[in-house]
Parts: C-alpha cells; structure tokens; sequence
C-alpha cells in the first residue's frame, strides 16, 4: 500500500504500527486498571444472583435493526457474510440478550449480565469505536420488585465499583409519552417527540405554544423536573397518571435496599421511547460529563423475537466508571527468578514448584531485569535481589519460606 | 464550590453574549483580554471556537455553553438545549448565481452545493430527494460559484449583503438560528441549583434586553 506523507521528509509509520482511529490498546497496567473495576462490576452482579451470559461480537444486521429501531446508530462495523447476508458487530448487549432469552432461554425469571466490547462504526468527536461495557438485564417479570432489584443493583454496582456519590435518577418513557400526548398536538406529534428526543427545549417551546398551558410549563419543566417534590408537581398536572404510580411504587419498593440517598426521582431523564415502556434510569458521578450508567424497562423487546416476556436492566459504561474511580493501584510485579547456565535446571524445577504454590514468577535466564524482587541463581548459590539492586544470599530453608509468600 | 464553567463561542456571537452575561448580572474582565479563561466570580467563562464547543460541553469540560443553533443542526450532540438568546439571529439559506436561479425550478437537476454545513446539507436535499453533491469548505463560501467550484451554496445569511455583492439570490430557507444555552447532561443534575440560576438570569436578561 502507497502512503503519502502529510509532511515531507518526515517519516511516518505504515499502516502496520499503527491502529484505526477510534481503536486503542489497553497496556497491561492500564488493562489491570480496567479489570480491576470489571471484576468488581461482576462480584457485584454475581452477589445477586446474576448469571454471565456471552453472545458474539456479530449479529446479522437485521437483529440490530429489529431489536433496536429507532435506537440503532446510524453508523455500525458491517461486514458481508459468505451468504451475502450483512453482519454487524455489536453496538450494544441487550438486543442479543434478548434474543438469547427468547431462543435458548427454558423458562422462568433470567437473571443476566454480560461484560465485553461494544462497537460502533462512527462514534463522531474523536470517541471510541469499541469500548467496553458491562450490564444486567433482569427478563420475565414485570412491577416494581424487578424494577426495584435492577436500580438497587446499578447503585451498588457503582458503588462497589468505587464510584463516590453515585447519584440514580429515576424517569418513566410512559409519563413522558403521555405528556406529550397531552399536549394534543395532532400531527405535530413526532416532531414534538423528536424535539424532546433531541432535548431540544426552545423547539419544544415554540412547538407547545397551542398546548395546554399546565402541560407546557411541564414540559419545559422536564430538565429540572426531579427531587422530592418532581411526582407531586407531575400527578397534580393529572396526567400519566398510570406512569406515576408505577414510579412511586418503584421508589416504595426500593426502601428495603437502604440505597435512598442516592437515588431521586427524575422525571426528565430522556432516553428512547421507541424502545423503553416503564421505569428508565441513569447513574451520574461529579467529574464525569456523561451518565455512567443508562437503562430502563423494555417490555416490548422479546416480542420482537417471537417470545413477549416483561425485562429491565441497564449497561454500564466502564471506561467512564473507571475514570469516575479515580487511579486503582497497580498490581505487584511477579517475582522474577533469575539464572545462570549451571543452575538453569535447578532454578526452573523451583520456579514451577513457585508457581505450584500460587506464585506468579517469571523466569529467565541472565540477571533479570524490571522491577520487583527477584530470586538469583548462580552455580550452587541463590541471591535474593531487591528492586533497588542490594543483594544477600538466602538459603533452602528461606527458598521454602517464599513458596509459603514470605519474603526471606 | 467549584465555579460553573461557561464555554462562550469566540467569533461573531462573542460580544452579544459576553453583552448578555453583564445584563444578568455577572461581572468579571472585559472580553479585550487574550486570555481565553476569565473568573467571572461564581463563573469561570472560557472562549472556544464555535465548531469546538459542543465538545467542550458534551465531555463536561464546560457545564454550559452559549452556541449558534447553525451548529446545533451540523453537529450531532447530546446536551440540553435550554434558552433561546435571541442574539446572533441569522438563516441558512441555499442561494445560486442570479443568471442560475432557473436550476432551482427544476427538482431533478443536479446541483454542486458548496457549503460549510454538510451534514445539514446532505438532510436538506435528502429529505426532498433532490440530487445533489456536496463540497465541504470552512469559508468564504459565496467564493465557490463564481470561480465554477459549485453551482450554489448554503450559508448563513443575515442581512443578505454578501450574497447580493458576489451575485447570489436566496431561493430556499433551510434554517433559522440564534444563539442557544446549552447545558451538560449530567451538569444539569449534579451542579444543578447553580444551572438553575444561570437559567433564570439569562432567561430574564433574555426578555429585558431587546
């Protein structure tokens, strides 16, 4: 392949050492980081019963656009199977949850959370292509106790995930839906939807100017429509009545969790109404621009695949979980065993007796090198090294201490 | 507390808005300052380019911003739109050579658009299934017809100067735009009595100042 360079003179990398825009590596240290608040995402979903499910990174395009609708990004990573039939890699994990449900799933309440990478085809603004994500999708029951479990869950997720001052705010698509539907605006409708969809407030202002004028002030209302007084102020317009009771059984349902200091109702959390038909929900943390966490009940999407079943969850977007954490220590370098060509055979047999304990040693010939401790044999002698490079010979017996993980 | 961060656009809509800022109340360096980070008391007011403040926003480096609805169509985005400011009124229009207004008339000719707005562009003609090709500049738009770059444009106009001095009529209105206050998704909710404040200031500065 031909590459001309942006500068001349200059050399620039082939395509080889480099990566698509949008992809990055994760170094292990950074991977570490990664894992650490996945793994913490996962005792949590696992504590609740939750089971991991994996579904592949490709689903026939139409999946997505079945399952997702209107939600479907515009822009996904298509390829063209043998068959001439699209694929898509996933832009999501509930829509495949879902359909894993209603195609292999034997009956009553699943309990499910997957973990692993997300794609998309243009993210715009620099974002990621693929980042990872993590979710809980709770399928076959509808009321409040399902939705109650799933916020309880996403509050405790976070937070033993190490997020500070998680904040859940609770909305219902169904209350929103009405409201707008309230505001009779005939064929306006869709617009208004769109408007409101796209959060776009002033459209929304000059598009309710024939509603009626309660209606209009909620609406308008919507971005700071939450708190103690949000279902109040909502039910005394009379409208969504249904909508708002679901909400405030959800919040009574949730008193046993012990989680009511972070979560408030808040009636103008604006997620799809194509696809969401109850409770939605979004995390937020101070520091992070965007929500961690988004979700909702979603009752209509296993009838897309041929099983109606009531379901609700939320995904998780790690990446921003683990910048809301902070820096997570970094793992302890494995122990390095270090040998010359007369203990070679005598270093190697102790190292895997190490490893047999449950030590990580890496081991090779030379000095060693990196940090960490490291165990030196030379002939009939062991050394044992400190990062710092100070070295004192160990014995046999202090070689035994070390498999029982103390340090000679 | 943190101060809120309001991101102003540098540009054209600076003054009006640094204007309507003073009218709520908020008081701080005058805009002659090179800085582009001023302390404005309770604000801490930062200058970026209009293309970029979305990004400043959407990520949360600002909490708000003051932005041109131009760019809320072209960019796709995710924060609030919450007050319109009425300042920095102006319509993207699609405007062709005066002697070439006749292409217009007829909707399966094929047109060359020039504009710093394809996104828009490209939904504009879409949606009316017009055949169209687009050639995306960063300005100086009303340059590409007369040297033959493009059949037409579609810019911005606001007293339609421009387009009568380099021999251009308007002949369909795409948009109209005026400076937005946009807001962070999760600013709204966790800076949100601050938010608030600012909204109601600006609304009320909104309606006193013509």
């Amino acid at each position: 392949m031909r590459i001309s360079p942006l500068y001349q003179g200059k050399e620039i990398k082939p395509p080889w050492l480099r990566l698509p825009v949008g992809l990055r590596d994760w170094a292990p240290e950074e991977l570490a980081a990664l894992r650490a608040v996945e793994g913490r995402l996962r005792r949590s979903f696992e504590a609740w019963g939750y089971q991991e499910v994996a579904t592949p990174a490709l689903e026939y395009l139409d999946t997505w656009s079945r399952g997702m609708g209107s939600r479907r990004p515009a822009s996904l990573f298509v390829v063209v199977d043998r068959t001439g039939e699209l694929l898509a890699l996933r832009p999501e994990m509930t829509v495949p949850v879902a359909r894993f449900v209603a195609t292999r799933w034997r009956g009553g309440v699943a309990r499910l959370y997957y973990v692993g990478s997300v794609f998309r085809g243009d993210p715009g603004r620099g974002n990621s292509r693929e980042f990872p994500q993590a979710g809980a999708e709770r399928v076959g029951d509808g009321g409040p106790d399902a939705d109650a479990e799933v916020v309880a869950l996403a509050v405790e997720a976070l937070q033993q995930a190490g997020v500070r001052a998680v904040r859940v705010g609770l909305g219902h698509a169904g209350f929103l839906r009405a409201l707008l539907d309230a505001a009779g605006l005939g064929d306006g409708g869709p617009v208004a939807q769109e408007a409101l969809y796209r959060r776009d407030f002033v459209t929304l202002s000059s598009l309710l100017d024939t509603a009626p004028a309660d209606v209009r002030r909620v609406v308008l209302d919507l971005p700071s429509l939450r708190g103690a007084e949000a279902l109040g102020r909502a039910r005394a317009l009379g409208v969504g009545r249904e909508a708002l009771e679901e909400l405030e059984a959800v919040v009574e349902a949730l008193r046993p969790y012990g989680v009511d200091g972070a979560v408030e109702v808040d009636l103008g959390i604006i997620r799809d109404f194509d696809y969401y038909t109850g409770l939605v929900l979004e995390a937020y943390a101070a520091g992070s621009g965007a929500p961690l966490l988004g979700g909702g009940r979603y009752d209509q999407l296993l009838e897309r695949f041929g099983s109606p079943q009531p379901a609700v969850g939320f995904a998780v977007h790690v990446e921003r979980v683990l910048a809301a954490c902070g820096q997570a220590a970094a793992p302890a370098p494995a122990l390095q065993v270090a040998y010359d060509a007369p203990s070679r055979h005598r270093a190697l047999a102790w190292a895997q007796r190490a490893r047999a304990a449950g030590l990580r040693v890496a081991a090779g010939p030379g000095e060693g090198e990196g940090p960490g401790p490291r165990v030196s044999f030379r002939g009939q002698e062991v050394w044992w090294v400190e990062p710092d490079g100070s070295r004192r010979p160990i014995t046999a017996a202090d070689l035994d201490a070390l498999l029982e993980g103390r340090t000679p | 507390m943190k101060p809120l961060v309001v991101a102003l656009p540098s540009g054209r809509l600076l003054r009006d808005a640094i204007r309507l800022l003073r009218a709520a109340g908020y008081r701080g360096t005058d805009g002659e300052d090179r800085s582009l980070v001023w302390q404005w008391g309770e604000l801490t007011v930062i200058v970026a380019k209009p293309v970029d403040l979305l990004t400043y926003v959407e990520r949360g480096a600002a909490d708000c911003g003051v932005v041109g609805k131009d760019v809320l169509l072209e960019q796709a985005h995710e924060v609030y739109e919450l007050v319109d400011l009425g300042f920095g009124r102006c319509r993207g229009v699609v405007a062709l050579p005066a002697i070439r207004r006749h292409l217009w008339e007829d909707p399966r000719q094929h047109l060359r658009v020039a504009t710093k707005y394809p996104r828009v562009a490209e939904r504009f003609f879409w949606e009316r299934g017009r055949p169209v090709e687009i050639v995306q500049l960063y300005g100086s738009v009303e340059l590409a017809p007369r040297v033959g770059l493009s059949d037409g444009i579609l810019d911005l106009v606001m007293t339609g100067a421009t387009l009568r001095a380099n021999g251009l009529v308007e002949v369909a209105e795409v948009f109209q735009s005026t400076a937005r206050l946009v807001v962070n998704p999760v600013s709204l909710r966790t800076r949100s009595e601050a938010v608030q404040e600012l909204v109601a200031r600006l609304t009320q500065a909104v309606q006193e100042v013509p």
